[in-house]
């Protein structure tokens, strides 16, 4: 019995609760709003930042943060872009874009765990860092050089009404919640957020577990970078611009704690689908982008504030009985 | 060593980043030519000017072990408020105009305050928060208009090239004259005030202030309250300089003003740092980088780029100059504790 | 909720020291925080000089005269000396007097005997050095009732003394000093009268005269403690296990040599800052030594980090139970398997849970973990159901050397009865025990060997018969006997 009122009072189901509200006003509110069509349309339009939000919610809960990520999605594209133009071949472009990715994670993964700086001042550098070089390589040009099958994979459906992105998505999401509920290497990353000292007091090699995150992080940034150079079929020096806002509101709504050792991928699918509702019921609404953004500012402060308000109403409850 | 010993932490990093700024104007007069004229001053001054006050309002709040990362938006609205609403009331008085700036700067500020001192949110978290709120609010607020130089009354679009004292070609202008007062101001208050020094005493330990008794909660707020109020005047300064405002003005300032003051030697986890210091940092970037876009001829996208690897590298320096500097008093102390 | 604290009576007169005493839990920090303001009574009053008080915060209690000192100094590491003196002054005013701050807290400080460099930034003082700061900022207070919250714990004989002679000063400028230790050598030296608190409450307050040693330890523990701890009955010791020449690791300790055998316990005795456990450290890799042999099995092997430790099956139980030893937020099976879980994974690094449960099962049968069930937050345990879970942790890697750091801190009598006669059995099935702990009853009790050290230097090893608590102390304090 305690465990059915554990799980109902559990912040998941407020998580649940929210997302049925939002679908019912936006069903009503929009008649094309639950077609399939709109469902993978409005997937399809933030995937590269719901890819993200997967490895991001690692990071979290590994107690460090990455800032960096849209900045690299963007470095990403635009080496892609860059490598294109300058005549290197398809496949050898991607593969270095995603190793440039797996380099820029591992250089702030260097940073953090050799030189023990905090991940917020170093991946903000590296917001900046990787940023000016995408701007290094394209300039403010906008490159338009890709095969007309790349920018189909993008854009077109593969499988049934699901484009590449969407299924590689799917994918990954499998993939991270077996990792981190299921395996060892989930669990060492719960230990080390709840107590990085405490963990290398148990035999666990910290360092390589931040450095796996961090370069996991780059990697998949990159490969984000490239689904979404793809579904735009060109590169410009400002793509994801801000991307970071959202994926970071995703994983903390989801009930992540800012300061590591909780958090699951469950909490973060339900309120991944709620940001993307909500944008999506916004647009439907003719809500512009920017007061979206807003809006998605406001969610960020809000989910921040969860644990304290789990708190209060712990200690609330606590002082009745 | 007897030299270092009479230093504090922080004058010793003020020292070494006068040492560095000279080394970068010596190194540069050599390579580039006509490298040390009134230009450079001039333009260096100009940019400096906006950048030091913004950035020794971010060192108030880093001090505390926070940061406000919401600061390029707070300058970008009040800009664009200020602009729009002298274009509308040509005739207000310029101290009003300062002032509600200012005023503004302030409230937004005091929402960051509000939200991570006694709601107890993360800075980073409600700065990345109000960083598009405030972003977004301008845009709302401005209907993607622009304000236009030719709606400006005159006395503003002078004030940038009004200059107190002239010595040949190079300027003191008047912005620059009020950063350094800004600076003076805050140094000052950070060295010589009790407000200040508990300032420092929150963020070299919190638990210990709260013992001590001090009010965190509000001493943090004002000090996000005083940097809203910088980044406000910053906003009317950055007015006065480019006049055309548009949404997108004074994105990327807060990354700007974190690379300045950590640069600067503010500990980026509180405690310790000078405003002295966070404008030599503002100098340095700036120097750096208009020297290195000159002499390498690249291309000025290069500059993000270089920024983010200046902050890393300043950032890992420190803490191994630190980590020294504290071993050293750690040994001098060893040594002159009695043995009787 | 249980009550801290009931129906609590104490009465403090100025030039006195008063001793309050009691074990863990008996309520004497709520106490304390009770009346330096930070929390305040359900019910009950508090006289000062005669007149009703209400201390709504710790600021009041400061302009009353109240302050305190604790074991672990709050000073603020950036400032210097000087100022943490000075800064919750509140009638500084608006504006710092560099200079004169400077004067006063040099004369504060050698009117107490203290050299310090007022100018020289806090994060580079000792301990000591740290706590003489906070006695000097509340003699600058004009403090009427000092409060010394364990001061001791964490020093060294020498600069206990400075503070004992600190305190006797104060008492004849009529400050009432309220002394809180564990030590009861120290109680019976400086305490005037010493008040006995049990469960949260007030048991006796007498003259430090009409109280025994043995009277004082009963009231405290509530019952006859004629036999605190079993002896351990002499065995013949197994073959060499680890043994180690001359390890030295810079600002910390030199010239470390001992052999450990099976089925040994070998202690390690010492006061605090005397670098014992910087020595278990080294040999679990978290520190590494920086020269020196170590030999396992007559192997000579270089341990560089905790997994290689674990690997050569050394294992190395914290002092830090809350900090360091377990993951308070998991389950207690989890944190049992944490750094053996490369045993518990399946095919594609998944782990097996049913596997796990087992073990976690069996220790906790073992050990007698008292819990409703294992998937419990280690968190929400007891201190001494904690230890054992911590301690299943290490077993579970089955180690050949186990070294156990302050193994029985914090937790209750009946608890710590337990631990010993763990640590005992485990010797006696062949495992070599290396035993860090500060408590020399317990020392003695358990241990085969003793090696005594003092400041990151090994002053002897004294074997069975040789060791009790003078010839230990004796080598303790050593090279201070000497000089002296």
């Amino acid at each position: 019995m305690t465990n059915v009122w554990k799980y109902i009072r559990s912040w998941e189901s407020f998580l649940c609760l929210v997302l049925i509200l939002t679908i019912s006003v936006n069903a009503v509110n929009s008649d094309a709003f639950l077609s399939i069509d709109n469902q993978v349309n409005l997937f399809t339009l933030s995937i590269e930042k719901v890819i993200i939000a997967l490895i991001m919610a690692f990071i979290i809960i590994n107690a460090e943060i990455d800032l960096s990520v849209a900045s690299m999605m963007g470095l990403a594209a635009c080496a892609l872009g860059w490598l294109v133009d300058s005549g290197a071949s398809m496949p050898t472009a991607l593969a270095m874009c995603l190793l440039i990715g797996m380099l820029g994670g591992l250089f702030n993964g260097f940073w953090v765990t050799f030189m023990n700086l905090p991940s917020l001042v170093v991946t903000l550098a590296m917001l900046i860092g990787f940023r000016g070089l995408a701007r290094v390589l394209v300039e403010d040009r906008s490159i338009r050089v890709f095969p007309s099958w790349f920018e189909e994979l993008g854009q077109q459906p593969i499988l049934g009404p699901l484009p590449l992105a969407v299924i590689i998505f799917f994918l990954l999401l499998i993939l991270a919640v077996v990792v981190l509920r299921f395996t060892g290497f989930g669990r060492y990353v719960y230990v080390i957020g709840i107590n990085k000292d405490m963990a290398r007091y148990s035999g666990i090699n910290v360092t390589a577990v931040k450095l796996i995150l961090f370069a996991l992080s780059g990697l998949i940034s990159a490969l984000a970078g490239i689904l979404f150079a793809a579904r735009l079929g060109s590169v410009r020096g400002d793509m994801g611009l801000g991307f970071e806002l959202d994926i970071i509101t995703m994983v903390l709504l989801g009930g992540v704690s800012i300061f590591g050792g909780s958090g699951s991928i469950y909490g973060v699918i339900l309120s991944i689908l709620i940001v993307l509702y909500l944008r999506n019921g916004m647009s439907l609404s003719n809500i512009t982008g920017h007061l979206q953004t807003g809006v998605i500012g406001m969610l960020l402060i809000f989910s921040a504030m969860v644990p304290n308000l789990k708190n209060y109403w712990e200690s609330l409850r606590a002082s009745r009985s | 060593m007897n030299v270092i010993q009479g230093l504090r932490p922080e004058k010793l990093r003020e020292l070494v980043l006068l040492i560095l700024i000279a080394l970068v104007l010596i190194v540069f007069s050599s390579v580039i030519e006509n490298y040390l004229n009134a230009r450079l001053f001039n333009r260096v001054s100009a940019s400096v000017a906006l950048m030091a006050v913004l950035a020794i309002g971010q060192t108030m709040v880093v001090l505390t072990r926070n940061i406000d990362l919401s600061v390029g938006s707070i300058v970008g609205f009040t800009a664009y408020f200020v602009g729009h609403q002298l274009s509308q009331y040509g005739d207000m008085h310029p101290m009003l105009a300062i002032f509600l700036a200012v005023g503004v700067g302030t409230l937004m500020g005091g929402i960051n305050g509000i939200l991570v001192a006694y709601c107890r949110i993360p800075s980073i978290i409600v700065t990345l928060g109000t960083m598009a709120l405030y972003r977004t609010l301008l845009v709302e607020y401005s209907d993607a208009k622009t304000v236009l130089t030719v709606n400006l009354p005159r006395w503003l679009l002078d004030l940038p090239s009004l200059n107190l004292i002239s010595f040949d070609r190079l300027h003191l202008r008047v912005l620059v004259v009020g950063m350094i007062v800004v600076v003076i101001l805050f140094q000052i208050v950070l060295k010589y005030t009790s407000f200040g020094r508990k300032l420092y005493a929150i963020g070299s330990n919190p638990e210990a202030a709260k013992m001590a008794g001090f009010a965190n909660q509000r001493m943090v707020l004002t000090a996000f309250l005083l940097c809203g109020a910088l980044a406000g005047l910053t906003g009317f300064m950055f007015l006065a300089r480019f006049g055309n405002i548009t949404v997108v003005a004074g994105i990327g300032f807060e990354l700007k003003s974190v690379a300045a003051v950590v640069v600067g030697g503010v500990n980026i986890f509180g405690g310790s740092g000078s405003a002295f210091g966070a404008f030599l940092g503002a100098v340095l970037i700036d120097l750096l980088e208009n020297s290195l876009i000159r002499w390498l001829q690249i291309s000025e996208f290069w500059r993000d780029a270089l920024l983010g690897l200046l902050i890393l590298i300043s950032v890992a320096t420190d803490s191994v100059i630190m980590k020294r500097f504290q071993l050293y008093w750690a040994r001098k102390q060893a040594r002159s504790s009695p043995e009787t | 909720m249980t009550q801290a604290l009931k129906e609590m009576s104490l009465e403090l007169f100025s030039g006195e020291i008063h001793a309050l005493v009691g074990e863990n839990g008996a309520g004497k920090s709520t106490l304390i925080k009770i009346l330096t303001g930070i929390h305040k009574p359900d019910d009950g009053e508090m006289m000062f000089s005669g007149n009703g008080v209400q201390m709504n915060s710790s600021q009041e209690a400061q302009a009353l005269g109240i302050a305190a000192i604790y074991q672990e100094p709050m000073v603020f590491p950036d400032l210097d000396v000087a100022e943490n003196i000075f800064i919750s002054h509140r009638k500084r005013g608006i504006w710092v007097q560099w200079e004169k701050m400077y004067d006063d807290a040099h004369k504060i400080l050698s009117d107490l005997g203290m050299i310090l460099d007022v100018r020289a930034p806090a994060s580079g003082l000792t301990l000591a050095s740290q706590q003489a700061v906070e006695i000097a900022k509340a003699i600058s207070l004009n403090v009427k009732v000092l409060i010394m919250d364990e001061p001791t714990a964490s020093l060294s004989n020498h600069e206990v003394e400075q503070l004992f002679k600190v305190a006797r000063k104060l008492k004849q400028e009529n400050v009432a000093v309220l002394f809180i230790s564990h030590r009861l050598d120290e109680v019976f030296e400086i305490a005037d009268r010493i008040t006995v608190l049990r469960d949260g409450e007030h048991i006796s307050t007498r003259s430090v005269e009409e109280f025994s040693r043995e009277q004082l330890i009963r009231e405290m523990v509530g019952r006859e403690v004629d036999q605190f701890y079993a002896t351990r009955q002499k065995k013949k010791l197994g073959k060499r296990v680890l043994s180690v020449k001359k390890l030295s690791k810079e600002a910390a300790f030199t010239g470390i040599e001992f052999d450990l055998h099976q089925g040994e316990v070998l202690s390690f005795a010492g006061l605090v800052g005397s670098r014992r456990t910087d020595v278990g450290l080294a040999l679990f890799g978290i520190q590494p030594n920086d020269s020196g042999v170590i030999e396992l099995d007559g192997q000579k092997v270089s341990i560089r980090s905790p997994k290689a430790a674990q690997n050569l099956g050394i294992a190395y139980m914290t002092e830090d139970r809350r900090k360091l030893g377990l993951a308070m937020p998991l389950s207690i099976t989890s944190n049992i398997t944490l750094p053996s879980l490369k045993r518990y994974l399946g095919r594609l690094g998944l782990v097996r849970t049913e596997s796990e449960k087992s073990t976690a099962e069996e220790f906790k049968n073992r050990l007698q973990i008292k819990t409703p069930n294992l998937a419990h937050e280690v968190g929400k345990l007891s201190g001494g159901n904690q230890q054992k879970v911590m301690f299943s942790k290490w077993l579970n890697t089955q180690p050949k050397v186990f070294i156990l750091d302050e193994p029985t801190r914090g937790i209750d009598v009946g608890a710590k009865a337990e631990v010993h006669n763990m640590i005992r059995e485990l010797a006696d099935q062949g495992m070599a025990i290396l035993c860090i702990s500060s408590d020399l009853p317990e020392v003695l009790a358990m241990s085969d060997r003793v090696l005594v050290m003092r400041e990151g230097r090994q002053m002897g090893i004294l074997d069975g018969p040789q060791a009790t608590q003078e010839s230990i102390m004796s080598l303790a304090m050593g090279e201070l006997q000497e000089s002296a």
